[in-house]
Order: structure tokens, then C-alpha cells, then sequence
């Protein structure tokens, strides 16, 4: 019958069986998991591999802890507005914002009814945003008065101190002193030296914001604290 | 079925320091890294220094706002406040010109507010405890008769350092006309 080829499949199948549990007897001392013969040495082993690496583990999640903490609390001292703000702490940015906000005011707010262009050619330089109307707005009164009496505005700077730096924005404190002479017309250079002394000087005072842009600072924004 | 997983958790137990002495020393460099960057936010001179200018500006602020409101009905405690917010020889002033000034306003009844509306530190001397500031003000003074008026001011102030707080001990209008710039 099928006797020969069934008996030879049936033989090797019970060997397979036999033979399983033989080869996995032998990495089985090292795994603690259901070992049969294993008990003894699983007792020796179990506490020995846990407490290295549960204490690696433990210093790891301890170190890894106070590395974000710590973190966390320079970001947070960094983010302080007190920090943020560079105003006196950089002192080589706080004089060149004061230096370039004194002359871009002088020439923002002195006006000439007999050169227009450097006036219009300042408000082109010196503001960007919505520094351009405001200035537009506060001179627009100045600048018609000083057509028709053919004067002569001059502001000019005589403190400034920065309030802010944020980065490429500044806000400035600016006291200025403006004077108005308003001459007979014609040819003003002479007469324009001799009428100043009889000047009327205004004071004034305005904030200024400025932006950082192309290695310069441009007046971004004009506040007159409510006053033209 | 049962074998290679067998294989590989006895691999995976049999080396398990390795990776997790590498995780551990990883984890102890982060955190060398972390506390040194930590160290060095706290023990920032340029923050001590903003700290300080800060400190300067707000009380340059309250001294110049307290030294311009004063209200007729309350002298003496307006006037108290005035020489608490000043040092040296401007609260000396204050203090010597108090009864004049004093009968003066209580006969003018006069009530004057003033509100800050912007301020600015020019110059800081963290060691000698010394600063100036700008400050602009708008002072609103209130007559007998009801009658209001605004004042702008631009006020510059010195301020000292003294136990510990920042004090007035100069304060005046910026010139008018003729000054240069600086």
C-alpha cells in the first residue's frame, strides 16, 4: 500500500517535533521567557539586568528632563521685554538711530519756500509706510503758509533718546526746536541769515518709529502725541 | 512560527546597555548643553544692564508724573509724594520751598494732573547708579473757576540711585531756541 513513502513522512514529522523543543532549548537559558528548565538561572538573572538598566534608563529620563527644563527657562529669561529691547545695551546701534532720526527729522520738518525739491526729496529719502501721509497731513498746513509768506522753516533736533530697539525696528523721543522766519522773498540767502535771530523758535516733541532697511533707518511712523 | 521571534528578543536582551548608555550619554550632553545655556541667560550683563535701564525709566516716569500733580485739596500728601520720589539737592529744594509754595497753590486752588506720554533713557551709569531720561508730559492744570488747560512739557531728568531705588535728583524743561543739538 502507501506504506513506505506515509511511514517515511510520518517518521519525519516526529522528529521535527522532537527536535523543535531540542534547538530552542538552547538560547532559552538567556530569554526569561516561558523556559522550562530555565527557573534557576532566570531568578539569578532577572534582578541582575533590570537595575543597570532601569537606572540607565531613569538617569537618561532625569537628564533628558532638566535638559528641556533648562532650556525652557533660557528661552524664557531670552523673551523678556527688558532683554528684547536693545535700547542703551547696544550702544553702537543706539547712537546710529539717534544720529540718523536727528538729521532725518531736521530735514523732514524744515522747510524752504525757495528750494521745495530738497523737502520732497527728504519725504522720498527719509519715510517709508505709513510715515509718508502722516507727513504729508502734518505739513501740508506748514508748508502752504510758508508758500504764501515765502518763509523759511528750520527744525532743528536738540535731543533725542531711544526708547525702544526690537530688532531692525526703533521707536525714538525726539525734542526739536523750530523756527520760522519768513523773509521778503527774492533772493533769500543773505537776508534769510540776517532774519533768523529774529526766528520765532516753537518747542516741539514727537515720537518716531523707525525701520531698518538697506543698512539704513527709515522713519516708518510719526507721533505728535495728539498736536499738529 | 515561534522561533525567530524567540531569536530575537534573547538578541535584544542579551545588549541592551549599549543603546541605552549611548541614549543616557546623549541625554547627559543635551543637558551639559542646556544648563551652561541656561547659566549664561541668568548671568547676561546686557540683560542686568536692560533690567536696570528699565527700572531707571519707569521710576524717572512716576517721579516726573508725581512732581506735576498736585491738587490744591491735598497738599500734604501730594507734597509728601513729591519728596519721596526725589533725592539729593532736588529733594532738598522741594523740602526748603514747601511752605511757600504750599500757601501759593492753596491760594491759586489749583488741581493739576499730568500723564506721561512717552519717556526714554539717554544715558546709564549701571556702577555709579546714575541715569537720565526724557520725558514727555502732558500736564493738565484745573483753575479755581473750572477752567482747563494742557500743557505739554519736555521734561529732562537726572535720576540717582539710592538704597536701592531709582529717585529723581534733577529735573527741568528742555531750553528752548538756541540749543544745539546733542
Amino acid at each position: 500500500m502507501s506504506t513506505t513513502r506515509h511511514h517515511i513522512n510520518r517518521q519525519r514529522r516526529r522528529q521535527a517535533r522532537v527536535a523543535r523543543p531540542a534547538a530552542t532549548a538552547t538560547p532559552a537559558p538567556r530569554c526569561p521567557g516561558p523556559a522550562t528548565d530555565g527557573e534557576t538561572r532566570t531568578v539569578r538573572s532577572r534582578p541582575r539586568r533590570p537595575v543597570g538598566l532601569v537606572a540607565l534608563c531613569a538617569l537618561t529620563l532625569l537628564l533628558g528632563a532638566f535638559a528641556g527644563w533648562a532650556r525652557a527657562e533660557a528661552e524664557s529669561l531670552r523673551a523678556e521685554p527688558a532683554r528684547s529691547n536693545t535700547a542703551l545695551t547696544d550702544l553702537a546701534r543706539t547712537s546710529e538711530i539717534k544720529g540718523q532720526v536727528a538729521e532725518a527729522v531736521d530735514r523732514l520738518f524744515s522747510y524752504d519756500h525757495a528750494d521745495p525739491g530738497a523737502f520732497d526729496k527728504a519725504a522720498k529719502d527719509l519715510l517709508t509706510g505709513r510715515a509718508v501721509t502722516q507727513h504729508r497731513d502734518l505739513l501740508a498746513d506748514v508748508r502752504e503758509r510758508a508758500d504764501a509768506q515765502k518763509a523759511v522753516i528750520t527744525t532743528t533736533v536738540t535731543e533725542t533718546g531711544v526708547e525702544r530697539i526690537d530688532g531692525d525696528r526703533a521707536r525714538v523721543l525726539v525734542y526739536a526746536d523750530q523756527s520760522s522766519v519768513a523773509t521778503a522773498g527774492g533772493k533769500a540767502g543773505e537776508q534769510r541769515n540776517a532774519a533768523r535771530d529774529e526766528g520765532v523758535y516753537a518747542a516741539a516733541m514727537l515720537a518716531v518709529d523707525v525701520v531698518h532697511r538697506d543698512g539704513r533707518w527709515l522713519v516708518s511712523g510719526l507721533d505728535t502725541f495728539g498736536r499738529p | 512560527m515561534d522561533r525567530p521571534v524567540r531569536r530575537l528578543t534573547a538578541s535584544r536582551f542579551r545588549t541592551p546597555y549599549a543603546p541605552a548608555l549611548a541614549l543616557a550619554l546623549v541625554a547627559g550632553g543635551l543637558a551639559a548643553w542646556a544648563g551652561q545655556d541656561w547659566y549664561s541667560a541668568a548671568h547676561d550683563d546686557r540683560a542686568a544692564y536692560a533690567v536696570q535701564r528699565d527700572e531707571a525709566l519707569a521710576a524717572g516716569e512716576q517721579a516726573v508724573q508725581n512732581l506735576n500733580t498736585l491738587d490744591h485739596r491735598d497738599l500734604d500728601q501730594g507734597l509728601d509724594l513729591w519728596e519721596a520720589s526725589t533725592t539729593g539737592e532736588l529733594h532738598e529744594q522741594l523740602g526748603s520751598g514747601r511752605a511757600d509754595f504750599a500757601e501759593r497753590v492753596r491760594e491759586a486752588k489749583t488741581v493739576s494732573t499730568a500723564r506721561v506720554l512717552s519717556g526714554a533713557v539717554t544715558e546709564l551709569d549701571e556702577r555709579a547708579g546714575r541715569a537720565r531720561v526724557l520725558v514727555a508730559l502732558r500736564v493738565t492744570v484745573r483753575a479755581s473757576d473750572g477752567t482747563r488747560t494742557d500743557k505739554d512739557s519736555r521734561m529732562l531728568g537726572e535720576l540717582t540711585r539710592t538704597d536701592g531705588r531709582w529717585k529723581l535728583s534733577a529735573l527741568g524743561q528742555a531750553p528752548v531756541g538756541g540749543a544745539p543739538a546733542g
